[in-house]
């Protein structure tokens, strides 16, 4: 079941949170909108499942190119799973997830004894069958989450809508909940869209990405695309950290022999990753930019440098693994060259 | 001397250390004495003489005041009065704490304002409110004298006044309650497909049960024992329009002690069953938020 929005736009108040978005989800893939807090990614998501309503006049929601735009969130056959859970604190697991069954009407609804089997497998597949007369109260973050997932799927939704759903978790819990996402994804398939802020997290699970900005889409595609090939300055940063060299300052360092450009643009700001900031120690008559090396920050598989530009004195962060930054005996203040292996520059002047 | 030097190498270590925010020994015994030797000499005591001076004359005295055909008739008028408003305050209450936690709209702040109307309002005032509108001088007046209705010294007069000044409690329970819970689980029953009756029913009402028994005890209390509203609408007529605390005042008129104390006991007793429950429901609801009862 795809989902497509065309040319949604929502303000609440004067406050635009979404300006004339549009987001293609294709059946069955797992889609990631990612974004910073204000981005407008979780209203999209709520008018997704008719949670929210977008502006009178604006655009349509299709499911499977039929309009849903006003068919009421209880008939869009959406599974919803909130940020905080939403479980409800006074049922079990069991009652939880079963919910959706027991509120059908009597002749949809499947017999007593079919809605024990299908709970009892659901939470086999969220993988807690143990914990069925629990309450929420007693259950870990980890656990009301997947709680609130077997709930959502329990009612055999078109769509799997997740709002931050790892948002709420602990560093180690969130890693293996969404390497846990991804598998239960490849097993059942359902088109889901997730919203997150973690670019780590969108980056690794999801099929596409995304990624939205003030109340706008910046950019669409597969991880590596957007990754390898950001649309903008603001992806670019968006997705990792990242040096900005204004041309003129590697003009001026020399012929350009050191790194090799992609359109260049006079004017223009060049963005480089930490990661394709190469090191090497200074000797004469090499190209390169002159650079002093002046922190080191070594905790971890890589060695993340902060160096000092010798003309322009402006700040790079280098990243080099650690047996390469013990192989150079780089210490403080050693005067070294850097080259970029691979840049990225713009059309517009942004500022930064 | 042994024993000597460790109590004086202890004493430093051994002496209770005060905490910032305890009080000095002499501190807390004043306070204390103060607020229970007020809470005896203005509550227990009188409650107590209620009882004494309700059994003074004996126990067949005491039943016999409520053999009495006026001291019935003011039973039956509080139960009426009481089993319609609060009802009503308890569809009003859980309207107006719906409307005001779910949604927003204009004058939402005017509703909460107005809603505790009733806690500042003087009860006689309430109650002159009434008479002004539909009493034989007021704005309705002629109109119902023209049609034989009657609101103001009859029934429906007693049962607007007991409502008026009883409407604030359920809403005032409900309100922070159903604020601090937001409306998450109403929007996932929604999600999986409940209707709204659904959603209330099997949502809604379990998370607020308590708060809402809560504010239907205190509602069902203050609803019996109102007087002073009530007094300026009932036109004290015996046997008809004398509630409970009207037939109190009027046997106390009368000289007739035992029988006014053996109706106002009854009074009393319905104070300390609204306190225990009080605390059962308090006791429940903690008890609840702790770990969540399996009685749903």
């Amino acid at each position: 079941m795809s989902i497509a929005a065309l040319n949604i736009r929502k303000s609440f108040g004067n406050y635009t949170a979404l300006s004339g978005v549009d987001l293609n989800v294709p059946s069955g893939k797992l889609v990631a909108l990612l974004g910073p807090s204000g981005s407008g990614k979780t209203t999209l998501l709520r008018i997704i499942a008719g949670l929210e309503q977008a502006d009178p006049g604006s655009g349509r929601i299709q499911f499977h190119g039929e309009d849903v735009t006003d068919v009421p969130p209880v008939k869009r056959g959406v599974g919803f799973v909130f940020q905080h859970y939403a479980l409800f604190r006074h049922m079990t697991v069991f009652d939880n997830v079963a919910f959706g069954l027991k509120v059908r009407r009597s002749r949809d609804r499947p017999s007593k004894a079919e809605i024990a089997e299908r709970v009892n497998k659901l939470l086999k597949l969220v993988q807690l069958e143990e914990l069925a007369h629990r309450f929420a109260s007693q259950l870990s973050g980890g656990q009301r989450q997947r709680v609130a997932l077997a709930r959502a799927l329990a009612i055999e939704p078109k769509v799997l809508l997740l709002d931050e759903p790892f948002g709420a978790l602990d560093a180690k819990v969130r890693k293996e909940l969404r390497r846990w996402l991804r598998r239960l994804h490849e097993e059942v398939h359902l088109t889901t869209v997730f919203v997150t802020h973690d670019q780590e997290e969108a980056l690794e699970i999801a099929d596409q990405v995304v990624i939205m900005n003030q109340a706008k889409v910046e950019q669409v595609g597969t991880p590596q695309e957007v990754y390898d090939h950001p649309a903008s300055p603001f992806v670019y940063q968006f997705l990792g950290n990242v040096n900005v060299f204004r041309e003129e300052s590697l003009a001026l360092a020399g012929n350009g022999a050191y790194f090799r450009p992609g359109a260049l643009v006079a004017g223009g700001l060049v963005y480089v990753r930490p990661h394709d900031v190469e090191v090497i120690p200074h000797e004469a008559g090499m190209d390169g930019i002159p650079a002093i090396l002046r922190y080191v920050h070594a905790a971890g598989p890589q060695a993340r440098l902060t160096l000092e530009q010798v003309q322009t004195r402006e700040l790079v962060e280098a990243e080099i693994s650690r047996v390469e930054l013990e192989r150079m005996r780089l210490t403080v203040n050693d005067l070294v060259l850097l080259r970029l292996r691979q840049t990225r520059s713009f059309e517009q002047d942004y500022a930064i | 001397m042994a024993a000597g030097t460790i109590s004086r190498l202890d004493s430093p270590l051994v002496r209770p250390v005060r905490r910032a925010t305890q009080d000095r020994w002499w501190v807390r015994a004043l306070l204390l004495t103060v607020a229970l030797g007020f809470l005896g000499l203005f509550l227990i005591v009188p409650l107590v003489a209620v009882f004494v001076e309700a059994f003074r004359k004996g126990a067949a005295a005491y039943f016999a005041a409520f053999a009495e055909s006026d001291a019935r008739a003011a039973i039956k008028l509080t139960l009426l009065a009481t089993g319609i408003s609060v009802p009503l305050n308890l569809v009003f209450g859980v309207a107006a704490s719906w409307a005001i936690t779910k949604f927003s709209f204009p004058g939402k702040s005017l509703l909460i304002t107005l809603i505790d109307l009733p806690f500042a309002v003087s009860p006689v005032i309430s109650g002159l409110i009434y008479v002004l509108m539909f009493g034989a001088q007021g704005w309705f007046g002629p109109w119902l004298i023209e049609h034989d209705y009657k609101i103001i010294f009859a029934v429906p007069g007693i049962v607007l006044a007991t409502t008026f000044v009883t409407f604030p409690f359920v809403a005032r329970e409900l309100i922070p309650l159903m604020q601090a819970q937001g409306s998450e689980e109403e929007q996932a029953a929604i999600t999986l497909g409940a209707n709204g009756w659904q959603t209330f029913w099997r949502v809604t009402v379990p998370n607020i049960k308590w708060g809402l028994f809560y504010g239907v005890i205190l509602c069902n209390a203050r609803a019996m024992g109102e007087f002073g509203a009530v007094s300026v609408v009932s036109g004290h007529i015996r046997g008809e329009t004398n509630t409970l605390p009207l037939h109190v005042e009027i046997l106390y008129n009368e000289y007739n002690y035992a029988a006014a104390f053996a109706v106002a006991s009854l009074l009393a007793l319905l104070a300390l069953v609204t306190l225990f429950l009080k605390s059962f429901v308090e006791w429940q609801h903690a008890r609840s938020r702790r770990e969540p009862s399996s009685s749903s």
